[in-house]
């Protein structure tokens, strides 16, 4: 049997899909297809695989997230967020064993004093920006903060 | 040695600070703004602290912040880099009194030459050769003349006011010198209120040389060899190389030990590069850097010395381990910056990295904090990365630049590399024959 009655390409045809292909990629196709004579031939570029995989490697992800628990909102990104204008030691209380400036479920008003920090040997008051109920307090006493760290949820 | 040193500063030199510091085993301190969380060196660096918002100053130039941030760290020492805060005589005083060691020299030595008139006549009497001058202000024509006699023409007359390359006033010839004086000082009362001027000699086509120096404080001070700046646009560095074409042996050593003896007289401490005008066989002192600077690695290259390595060691007290006849010269090293700019505008070009691949293979070294799918931010200066090349000949320097520049790859934004492809089939940057202005003519030609 000849390389073509077993449906193999004969050398011109070999030839020719050699062209295409240097063809697909001078003009930067991604695919190109001839029919002459009853024959076609098609050469298509590899099709990137990764657009795919990602859009699984999410769906997964989401599919974990969706089982767990509720996932958590970035405290960074939450409106009522109030993030640290300066570097620092947070405190919870104006002084060691004085109570605490506010706690979880606290009602405060826009301009009350929600925590110190203290850098250089100076104690800065940090205020409330807007008014409302503490949601969450996000760090420990005594905690080095950073500029734009997320101190306090206020909803 | 240190625990832990806080890197005040960013980009590639901040990664370079935060190597040398890990290869000592010093824990590092990473502090940012917000616009650099996911800089290569904050990712690198064992802890960070976000210092502020973008605006410098309100980040790395911000002393309250940077003490905060030594102070929740416990940094025991700070690195400045270069720019910032790297020659501010109070940030070092400020560091001191917290008992932090700030890694540089002395505030006083930052100080003294800070202040360029005082760098200068300090420069004196150090034995350092100055660019010739009328000590002072002069207030006639006649006294002009003398003085002008005496250093041998063409002289510039300057605005002892002036200032950003304003204010001064070729005279070539002695015909040319009364006029050139009354124009001088009109221009210069109407343009700073104070027609007070004084006279220095012209150089007409002088090369930029500097030479590294470093000492321990402990009175011993070496000499690490010149670097050629000369390539410059708007006095921006875009092209340095070591040994200088210019020099030969017996200059650079002349040079070197002049300058070296300088700082053994001052007691001075750290890395430091003293940059001279060179023309016609003589070397003018312009100023000196208290600092490392960004074409440290040519240097390195030829020297085989780590100069942050050497900071690190002589800012915790260690003494000069080299000793002059200890450094050897071992051929010829090119260093590209490589900005984020349109290669003939000079426009700056912000955004992300879609591809980066940098070239290697032996005496090939990238100094960059860069990678990526960066996103390079607009409120800092345009240099992204340095290329060097080391190879034993200048020429063979010169076919690895070719070769490397050929093979680095940066898109995404718009980069100067097509301007070094350019530079290095100049048959003048072949032979090493340029000076400091021929960067900007090549530029307004093409």
């Amino acid at each position: 049997m000849t390389a073509k009655d077993k449906g193999e390409a004969s050398g011109a045809e070999q030839q020719l899909i050699r062209e295409l292909a240097d063809l697909l990629n001078e003009t930067g196709l991604s695919e190109i297809e001839i029919e002459k004579s009853g024959l076609k031939i098609r050469v298509a570029r590899t099709i990137a695989i990764q657009s795919t995989v990602p859009a699984a490697a999410t769906a997964v992800a989401a599919a974990t997230a969706a089982e767990a628990k509720p996932a958590a909102v970035d405290p960074a990104k939450h409106p009522g967020v109030v993030k640290s204008p300066m570097v620092g030691t947070a405190y919870r209380a104006p002084e060691p064993g004085a109570p605490t400036f506010i706690e979880v479920g606290a009602s405060v008003s826009q301009g009350d004093t929600l925590l110190i920090i203290e850098a250089m040997k100076t104690m800065n008051q940090i205020p409330a920006p807007h008014s409302g109920k503490v949601k969450a307090i996000l760090f420990e006493n005594g905690q080095p903060v950073e500029f734009g760290e997320p101190l306090v949820i206020i909803e | 040695m240190f625990d832990k040193v806080l890197i005040a500063n960013r980009g590639e030199i901040a990664l370079r600070i935060q190597r040398a510091c890990k290869e000592l085993g010093i824990a590092t301190v990473a502090v940012h703004s917000t616009a650099d969380a996911d800089a290569m060196h904050v990712r690198l660096a064992d802890e960070s602290v976000c210092i502020g918002p973008p605006p410098a100053a309100e980040s790395y130039l911000n002393i309250p912040r940077l003490l905060a941030a030594c102070e929740i760290t416990g940094a025991d020492a700070v690195h400045p880099g270069y720019g910032f805060l790297s020659e501010n005589a109070r940030f070092a005083e400020i560091l001191e009194e917290h008992q932090i060691t700030f890694i540089g020299p002395t505030s006083e030595h930052i100080r003294m030459m800070g202040d360029k008139i005082t760098a200068k006549e300090t420069a004196k009497k150090l034995g350092i050769p100055v660019v010739p001058g009328s000590d002072g202000p002069v207030t006639s024509e006649p006294e002009a003349m003398k003085v002008a006699k005496l250093m041998g023409f063409p002289v510039l007359i300057k605005a002892t006011a002036g200032g950003g390359g304003r204010g001064m006033k070729v005279a070539h010839t002695p015909a040319d010198l009364g006029l050139a004086l009354s124009t001088a000082r009109s221009e210069a009362k109407a343009a700073f209120g104070n027609d007070q001027v004084y006279i220095e000699k012209y150089l007409k086509a002088p090369r930029h040389i500097e030479v590294q120096v470093f000492g321990d404080g402990q009175g011993n001070a070496i000499h690490l060899g010149e670097r050629d700046c000369s390539l410059q646009r708007r006095h921006q560095k875009v092209w340095e190389e070591a040994p200088s074409p210019a020099l030969n042996a017996t200059a650079r050593a002349k040079i070197g030990e002049i300058v070296a003896e300088a700082m053994r007289n001052l007691k001075y401490r750290g890395a430091g590069t003293v940059e001279f005008l060179y023309e016609d066989g003589e070397f003018y002192f312009i100023e000196m850097n208290t600092r490392l600077q960004v074409e440290h690695p040519v240097t390195e290259a030829i020297t085989g010395i780590d100069l942050v390595l050497e900071q690190l060691h002589v800012a915790a007290g260690g003494h000069l381990v080299h000793r002059q006849k200890d450094i050897t010269f071992s051929g010829h090293a090119i260093e590209c910056r490589i900005n984020a700019e349109n290669p003939q505008t000079f426009r700056p070009s912000p955004g992300q990295i879609t591809y980066w691949h940098p070239p290697g293979g032996l005496g090939v070294r990238v100094d960059s904090g860069v990678y990526q799918g960066y996103r390079i931010p607009p409120y800092y200066d345009s240099l992204i990365g340095k290329l060097i090349v080391h190879g034993k000949t200048r020429n063979e320097c010169l076919m690895r630049l070719k070769r490397a520049l050929s093979e680095f790859v940066i898109d995404g934004i718009e980069t100067t590399i097509p301007l070094f492809n350019d530079l290095i089939r100049q048959p003048d940057i072949a032979n090493g024959l340029y000076d400091i202005h021929w960067l900007e003519k090549y530029l307004d030609k093409s």
